[in-house]
């Protein structure tokens, strides 16, 4: 379930090791390696493609001014990202309650999606989906959990990181990680029933 | 049930933006770091330049306390003492300095010692006989 956090054919600490001796070009490699996933972390944080926008650009402008700093007691992924998520909650702190969902586009291999597949064409689906309503509903639904709970939903279950990645970058215990789990499900099943099956 | 909750927000990692996005946005990031160098108060690059060299170092926690409790500190000992001061000054002058009465005048006040030593009461002349306010003895 959990993907691996580390891709291995580029190598962080090389890249680090560069850019702190100056190369900017190796910090460019881990902005183009980090952009995809870290994207995915904020946006579906805020569930504003703008404010992900501006949000990321920020974050990684922050990391390479801090880049010097970093002395890799962790690795440099759960470093950036634990720069990501303190600014994404600082920032969404900040955010005014009416601010407008502004969402990406869905690519079309959900449609290929096994679990798409079982949840819209399997004996028990309640109803048939659609695709956008679908996707409105699970952004209000992640809107209403508090943003401690959102980032700990939106690290294991939509980016698939194991709980011992997530406590590190959060720096809480697997425990709590789990315990936030657990409620924040039970918050979004009420939130979902209609999409579930029984 | 927690584990269609997780099957459907997995279908979330579909969302994302055109694929042309991200090469735009490593232009954006070049642009964005260009700027921040000509806008950037030099103050808060030299503070943040410092923070990096020095990662461990951390304000205390009650640094901000303590130095406010300071600063008010020194600030009621500076008017205590700057008040003490003034008393004493001001009641040396009422000892040590000879009586003074004023007149009126018309261009200003004019003042008239009418004693010079400190050491005597204050007295007067009035039609060639000296005035003193002290009691006389004879009866």
């Amino acid at each position: 379930m959990a993907e691996t956090a580390q891709e291995p054919e580029i190598n962080d600490e090389d890249l680090v090791a560069r850019t702190q001796n100056g190369d900017p070009r190796a910090f460019d490699d881990l902005v183009r390696k980090y952009s995809s996933r870290l994207y995915g972390l904020v946006y579906n944080m805020t569930s504003n493609h703008e404010d992900t926008n501006d949000l990321l650009q920020d974050i990684f402008a922050k990391a390479y001014r801090s880049i010097k700093g970093f002395r890799g007691k962790s690795s440099f992924y759960t470093w950036l990202h634990t720069i990501a998520t303190n600014m994404t909650i600082n920032f969404l702190k900040k955010r005014s309650r009416s601010y407008k969902m502004s969402l990406d586009d869905i690519d079309n291999g959900v449609q290929h999606d096994p679990e798409f597949i079982e949840l819209t064409s399997g004996p028990d689906a309640r109803r048939e989906v659609n695709l956008k309503e679908l996707q409105v509903r699970l952004n209000e639904a992640m809107m209403k959990l508090s943003n401690e709970h959102r980032a700990v939903v939106t690290m294991f279950d939509i980016q698939g990181m194991p709980h011992a990645e997530i406590g590190k970058i959060l720096g809480i215990s697997e425990g709590t990680v789990r315990s936030r789990l657990f409620y924040a499900h039970r918050q979004l099943q009420n939130y979902l029933q209609e999409f579930l099956t029984t | 049930m927690n584990q269609d909750v997780h099957k459907l927000l997995r279908l979330k990692r579909y969302e994302m933006p055109s694929s042309d996005y991200f090469e735009r946005f490593m232009d954006e990031f070049h642009r964005r770091q260009r700027a921040e160098l000509i806008s950037r108060p030099t103050l808060s690059i030299l503070f943040e330049r410092f923070m990096n060299a020095f990662p461990e170092f951390h304000v205390p926690r009650m640094a901000y306390a303590t130095v406010a409790a300071a600063a008010v500190a020194l600030s009621a000992l500076i008017l205590f003492n700057q008040q003490e001061s003034g008393a004493s000054s001001s009641g040396s002058f009422a000892l040590n300095s000879p009586t003074v009465t004023t007149l009126p005048s018309a261009q200003g006040d004019v003042r008239f010692p009418v004693s010079l030593r400190s050491d005597l009461p204050p007295h007067y002349v009035l039609e060639t006989r000296p005035v003193s306010y002290e009691s006389p003895y004879s009866f």
